[in-house]
């Protein structure tokens, strides 16, 4: 292995280019048909309305014509939390350990059987990507039929959040161990979302792997906690410390900088720091 | 009609009156239940919580009930641990309100939690890191403490004591209180703490998080202190309740001058320390998030800068300084002024730790959440109180909770 | 015994302690949570063996190879094909919900009549029977040609078999909704003469400039154009988007450009006069092909000059000036028209005026630009059989003289009247303007038969229904279409046995066919749909069978084109909204919500829940306007507010965009639906059809309303 991590744990992430993605709601649906994520007859109330995958719409907040827009894709950001040791926001305040963080794919799972719906976990989240059932998951008649065994739909009163598609690395590492392979490779592990995306927008891989597409985008900083080089990707929130594992990539100053909070003339420091680059 | 089971020597209004008012209140308990089952049966789409608003109303209640019941575990730390004799009368109210607010907060957790039947995984499965696991843990114990300490108290109730084994089982278990006073008053700190601490730790919330010491957030320290300081003032706030409906005296005033001191000099103390951590927190640990102050307190319809002035000056700074003033506190409208003051405090700093942090935005572009509870969340909210009145008013007709009650109204 | 109250007490005592060390209580307390983690009215998908299936969304024009994840034969999940030439693996999120339109609560389970205001089930050959019948009867009658058809598009076996089966019966009278297809065809035959259809080929195309048109609001085939565009960086393309609001597209542009709405032909032959008058356009094209080209030059240098331009389009003239240099030095620009979806007609004006840019540069049949492509000729049709009485009445001029849908119904509300109307995936009760209009149209064709596998706005109006399968239980060629340059057809498969009692369209008319016996029985010669489809695609269904899809390799036409330039001069004639000014000072426009389908597809539960409460919250549907106009308005976000045109009102929310230029109102397309059995679709917002009406284009006859005047008040 060339790879420069310690030992062979996969830290799995996603980078999205912003610039590409077009606002159409793929990877929304095809996150919804992929893990069974139920609907209800209103979902126009959108802080109750499950999306595990959710897309926000940006405005840069001039007015016309000045204005621009710029839609941003959220999955479960699995973070590695203060010092990327797994200690995610979420993670470590479950009174249950009903969510963990898998150090070897560094995944946040959640255990929808062992959860109790305490909520702690969504109250911790700053990015809003944990959602409650508060309503038992209903099909219309017939409709259970189109449901995949691979993800069992979620009882009332429990959370539940992006999984990055935990069950394809799973089946992933079936068929790898079947075969008689140690490694699976890139392209046999990839998120619904990522598939499904017609603009190519999404890139999900290995970010340990300096072969995956992932790594060489953002270029993640294994010293600063997997903080992006490349000076035009970015991470939500990267202030908190949460350390996510989905990157976001703009060449929009302004997007950029929505990704944080900054007090007055901080951003133009960032973002001059970013220009320089430190590689 | 009860007579037989009123404690001897003490004046009460006429059976038909006490049981109508427990009927009314006892309507006000019923909605609740009613409230409750819906809760329990449907789940809680029941409420208006959502996926921005996880705790909501009912978990400000609970966290208010526990802190305002704090009054019981520093008292019993004072009247055991450190011997201030005094304080013996008007343990028993603390107990018995202790009692309410502990079995309150724990039905309410019971309401609260998606999946009521699993509850017990927070012992089975626990992820001793979580605040809420420490809750949980000593919540339970505490409640076990509370209703041990509680035991004696009715032991005294005048037709029990007369069965010789009740009688020897209360004397004996009095005289072992002040071991279970002691590990109450441990227990309770450090749930007091963990409430505290859920908020604190939770660094992704910028409103909510506060730095620490080892693994505690500050919020843990203020909580339990906070909860010291302003638990006696809801004891005196029932208190002179009691005193107004009975019409009586019931405690003899060194001894409410006493307790009212003692939580004068532990607000002001916690006050200082508050502000403190608000500076620190205002100026230091949000900036470094990328927040100043006022990005907390406006752009929204109710939160402003009007609370943290509420919390920390008029339910805070006020209430000190009438209660560490000789004159003021003996000043007897003054002194429930000072006392209501603080309750309304303590309740106000845990509806911000629990309601504005989850109002307050996180990324740049969203945008304030706000809530109104559902009529199920106000149900529930109140049924608590309805039942504390209840039970409250059952323990003062038949159990001698005031030792000092015959003295005082002896005519 | 007596119980003394000390025995009862320390029995009380002994009960609590046995429960406490009783195995019992932990074990229901264990057994308890076990049940709350099996609830039976959770369900729990049966696991299974997988596997995948490919075939081909027919949901819209685009036509994407899709694969479906079965587990145990159960289609469960729809991905992209990754190897097909059109999507290459993405998928938009309609195609992905062909999933839950399988198992949609308004699918139509078996064969239906109307009895009064209801409908009962019958069987398939009762059904068929009727409709012979009734068809038999109106033929009898001498009224074969009051017959009409409306199919969702021209091409492809089934709606051939449709417009074979009009042709048996007497009728010319098929229809399709008038798109921006048939505007290009009407533009392309104007301007260079002959028929072709237009092929865009953007992705070899370094400057698109767009007039309104939707490139990733699903314009054309949606998912390819979302690569296109994707790839627009790497590639070092330009896309400038016209349009008076920051849609999408228009956000995901190197320029935008807000000009009046209505106003785009006039820019476009703005950007022309410049070209022209600074000598950038393509001399040795013009001077080789054109005709007329010096009376153009002199129309647009005295009436289109940069400074008028700019004072109809409200786009400044050094930025026109600006476009039509950057446009003129491209390589290989192109200029496309049809708005947001391209699923309205529009006017030949304004197609016109967008392609005499295409024409001046040249870029005509070359790569990068647009392409006259013939018709697709794989279908092997043998002649009808015709009888006398089918003869003649075929003879008898059609019932809209356009052959638009719209006029179709128009004209069905007033004089002609149409005896009998076949539908086959359209919806015309909803998707066409003035829908109130069109519904009433339709309840006074004395027979109507659905062909629909879900009950729509127009197959509830309908006497009779033959149910047809739905997507992934149908067989059918699905031909390219949509502006596409590369041509690939599809076949579209069934990868599950039909859930319901419905029947493959094509059989359906098959066996009608043979129940009228005569010429008409004779005409369909196939024992079934797939011999028919075999026997038709002849040389390209081993290919279609075997690969799911048949491709050509994308080159230009050959051959030179002609251009008349002289056309492009005598239609000027703006396209007027209905109504004054003076009582609707604001303009409503209807726009393509990329998460909203519109046209015959009703949104899947899964697309409404991706929708912006900005669109949609509750019930209640939301208009986009300025903060400028809401100001002026009284308004304010999310408030209640009637909106009025001259066609109708309707309670409508206020969304405030900083995107939209004042004066204007946008309205998403595509709400409103009303469906008795889909409470997820059914029942939200506001049909856009019921507030506008259709405007009949002078060269066209096709609709080409693009927006209507409107007031918009405190409700």
């Amino acid at each position: 292995m060339k790879q420069d991590n310690h030992g062979k744990n996969h830290k799995y992430g996603m980078v999205i280019d912003l610039d590409k993605c077009t606002g159409c709601g793929s990877c929304m649906v095809a996150c919804m048909s992929e893990n069974n994520v139920p609907f209800k007859e209103d979902e126009t109330r959108k802080k109750d309305s499950i999306t595990w995958m959710r897309v926000y719409k940006l405005t840069n907040g001039k007015p016309f014509p000045e204005t621009e827009i710029c839609y941003m894709p959220r999955p479960c950001m699995h973070c590695g939390g203060k010092g990327d040791h797994g200690h995610s926001p979420c993670v470590s305040v479950c009174p249950a350990v009903a969510t963990d963080y898998d150090h070897s794919t560094g995944i946040v799972s959640q255990i929808y059987t062992r959860c109790f719906g305490c909520r702690y976990c969504m109250g911790a989240c700053p990015y809003h990507v944990r959602y409650f059932n508060w309503w038992d998951p209903k099909w219309p008649e017939g409709m259970e039929n189109y449901l995949s065994p691979d993800v069992s739909p979620r009882m009332r009163g429990v959370v539940e959040k992006c999984s990055f598609c935990f069950h394809r690395y799973q089946q992933a590492k079936d068929r790898a161990y079947v075969e008689e392979r140690e490694e699976i490779e890139e392209q046999e592990y990839q998120t619904a979302c990522t598939q499904a995306c017609p603009a190519g927008a999404i890139t999900f891989g290995d970010l340990n792997n300096p072969d995956h597409a992932v790594h060489q985008m953002v270029k993640p900083d294994p010293h600063a906690c997997g903080k992006p080089r490349n000076p035009k990707a970015f991470r939500l929130l990267e202030r908190l410390e949460t350390n996510p594992k989905v990157y976001y990539i703009s060449e929009r100053d302004w997007v950029r900088k929505a990704g944080d909070n900054y007090l007055e003339g901080e951003w133009e420091k960032v973002k001059n720091n970013h220009d320089k680059g430190h590689e | 009609m009860d007579s037989a089971l009123i404690p001897e020597g003490a004046k009460r209004c006429p059976f038909p009156v006490f049981a109508a008012g427990i009927a009314i209140v006892g309507v006000v308990v019923l909605w609740g239940v009613y409230a409750m089952g819906l809760c329990w049966l449907k789940g809680l789409n029941q409420t208006n919580m959502n996926d921005y608003y996880g705790f909501a109303l009912w978990i400000w209640a609970d966290l208010a009930v526990i802190a305002i019941g704090g009054g019981a575990f520093f008292t019993g730390l004072l009247r055991y641990v450190f011997g201030i004799d005094e304080l013996k009368n008007i343990i028993n109210l603390t107990v018995v309100i202790g009692f309410i607010c502990y079995s309150s907060a724990l039905l309410i957790l019971a309401i609260d939690i998606g999946q009521p039947l699993r509850g017990w995984f927070i012992f089975w499965h626990a992820n001793v890191h979580s605040m809420l696991t420490e809750v949980a843990f000593c919540l339970s114990l505490y409640f076990s403490v509370l209703t041990i300490e509680f035991i004696p108290l009715i032991l005294e109730n005048r037709q029990v004591d007369k069965v010789p084994f009740f009688h020897n089982l209360g004397h004996n278990m009095h005289g072992v209180m002040a071991i279970f006073a002691a590990t109450g008053a441990f227990l309770s700190c450090f749930h007091q703490g963990s409430l505290g601490g859920v908020a604190g730790v939770m660094y992704a919330r910028p409103f909510a998080y506060r730095e620490g010491l080892l693994v505690w957030p500050w919020t843990f320290f203020l909580f339990t202190w906070s909860a010291a300081a302003y638990g006696p003032c809801f004891t005196l706030t029932v208190l002179k309740m009691f005193e107004g409906i009975t019409k009586k005296k019931l405690v003899k005033d060194n001894v409410v001058h006493l307790l009212a001191k003692i939580s004068g000099w532990m607000i002001f103390t916690y006050i200082i320390a508050k502000i403190i951590d608000t500076i620190y927190w205002a100026t230091v640990t949000a900036p470094s998030q990328g927040f100043k102050l006022m990005d907390f307190y406006s752009d929204n319809a109710f939160y402003g800068i009007w609370i943290l002035i509420l919390e920390i000056v008029i339910c805070g700074i006020v209430p000190a300084i009438i209660l560490t003033k000789k004159s003021f506190r003996e000043n007897s409208r003054l002194l429930l002024i000072a006392v209501v003051l603080g309750t309304l405090g303590v309740c106000l700093n845990r509806w911000v730790m629990v309601l504005q942090i989850m109002a307050v935005p996180v990324m740049s572009f969203d945008t304030w959440a706000l809530y109104f509870p559902s009529w199920q969340e106000i149900a529930t909210t109140v049924l608590p109180v309805a039942y504390g009145i209840i039970l409250i008013a059952l323990a003062y007709r038949y159990l001698p909770v005031f030792p000092q009650e015959k003295e005082l109204n002896a005519d | 015994m007596k119980v003394d109250r000390r025995s009862f007490l320390g029995l009380g005592l002994g009960a609590a302690a046995g429960v406490a060390v009783t195995p019992a209580t932990w074990k229901l307390m264990d057994d308890s949570s076990i049940w709350t983690q099996n609830w039976p009215w959770t369900p729990v998908p049966p696991a299974g063996e997988a596997t995948y299936d490919n075939t081909v969304c027919s949901l819209c024009p685009g036509n994407c190879g899709i694969m479906v994840r079965k587990i145990d034969g159960r289609p469960v999940k729809i991905e992209g094909r990754s190897d097909y030439p059109v999507n290459a693996g993405g998928v938009c999120l309609h195609g992905i919900s062909a999933i839950q339109y399988l198992y949609d609560p308004s699918r139509i389970k078996a064969p239906l009549k109307r009895e009064n205001d209801t409908f009962v089930e019958i069987t398939w050959d009762e059904a068929l029977d009727m409709v012979a019948e009734r068809l038999t009867e109106i033929r009898a009658s001498g009224s074969a040609d009051k017959i009409a058809c409306v199919t969702d598009q021209t091409k492809g076996t089934i709606p051939g078999l449709f417009a074979r089966f009009l042709k048996a019966t007497g009728s010319n009278n098929v229809y399709a909704m008038d798109t921006m297809e048939k505007t290009w065809e009407i533009t392309l035959e104007k301007i260079h003469g002959g028929r072709s259809s237009a092929g865009f080929d953007l992705e070899n195309s370094d400057f698109v400039l767009s007039f309104g048109a939707g490139l990733i609001e699903g314009w054309g085939s949606p998912v390819k154009n979302f690569k296109i565009n994707s790839s627009r960086k790497e590639r070092g393309s330009t896309l400038v988007q016209v349009e008076p609001r920051l849609s999408n597209t228009a956000a995901n542009a190197d320029v935008w450009i807000a000009a009046k709405p209505g106003t785009e032909a006039d820019l476009a032959l703005g950007i022309a006069g410049v070209i022209i008058k600074e000598s950038l356009f393509n001399s040795a094209f013009v001077t080789a092909s054109g005709k007329g080209f010096q009376e153009l030059a002199a129309v647009l240098g005295k009436n289109y000059s940069p400074e008028a331009v700019a004072q109809t389009t409200g786009v400044k003239a050094a930025k026109i000036i600006e476009i039509a240099r950057d446009f003129a030095r491209s390589s290989a620009p192109i200029a496309i028209a049809g708005r947001g979806r391209g699923m309205s007609a529009g006017s030949v004006r304004e197609f016109s005026a967008v392609h005499l840019l295409n024409c001046i540069v040249g870029n005509i049949n070359t790569k990068g630009g647009v392409w006259t492509l013939a018709a697709q000729d794989y279908e092997k049709w043998p002649a009808v059989e015709m009888d006398d009485l089918a003869t003649a009445a075929f003879e008898q001029a059609p019932l809209d003289s356009a052959g638009s849908m719209a006029g179709l119904f128009t004209n069905a509300g007033k004089e002609k009247n149409i005896e009998a109307l076949l539908i086959h995936q359209a919806n015309p009760c909803f998707a066409l303007g003035d829908a109130g209009s069109v519904t009433e149209a339709v309840k006074k064709i004395p027979f109507v038969v659905s062909f629909s596998s879900v009950m729509d706005e127009t197959t509830q109006e309908a006497d009779v229904i033959l149910p047809g399968h739905m997507l992934l239980e149908r067989l059918e060629d699905r031909p390219s279409g949509a502006g596409v340059a590369q041509r690939v057809t599809g076949l579209s498969r069934p990868v599950i046995e039909p859930l319901f009692n419905t029947k493959n369209p094509g059989d359906t008319l098959l066996e009608l066919a043979r129940k009228m016996e005569g010429t008409i029985g004779a005409s369909f010669p196939w024992e079934s749909y797939e011999e028919c489809l075999e026997a038709v695609t002849g040389d390209l269904w081993a290919e279609l069978s075997d690969q799911g899809y048949a491709a050509e390799t994308a080159t230009p036409p050959g051959g030179g084109v002609k251009v008349d330039f002289s056309f492009i001069v005598k239609s000027q004639a703006p396209v007027e909204m209905e109504g004054e000014a003076k009582d609707f000072p604001l303009v409503l426009v209807p726009v393509d919500n990329v998460r909203i389908s519109a046209g015959s597809l009703i949104s899947s539960p899964f697309a409404i829940k991706t929708v912006s409460d900005n669109v949609l919250k509750g019930k209640d549907l939301l208009v986009e306007i300025n903060p400028e106009t809401a100001r002026a308005n009284k308004l304010s976000h999310g408030d209640l507010a009637v909106i009025e045109t001259p066609k109708g009102k309707a309670t409508v929310r206020v969304n405030l965009f900083e995107g939209i230029m004042p004066g204007v109102v946008a309205m998403a397309k595509g709400l409103g639906h009303v469906l008795d059995n889909n409470k997820y679709v059914g029942g939200k917002g506001v049909n856009i059809n019921e507030l506008m009406g259709p405007i009949v284009d002078p060269v066209s006859g096709l609709d080409a309303a693009w927006g209507i005047r409107a007031r918009l008040s405190r409700a």
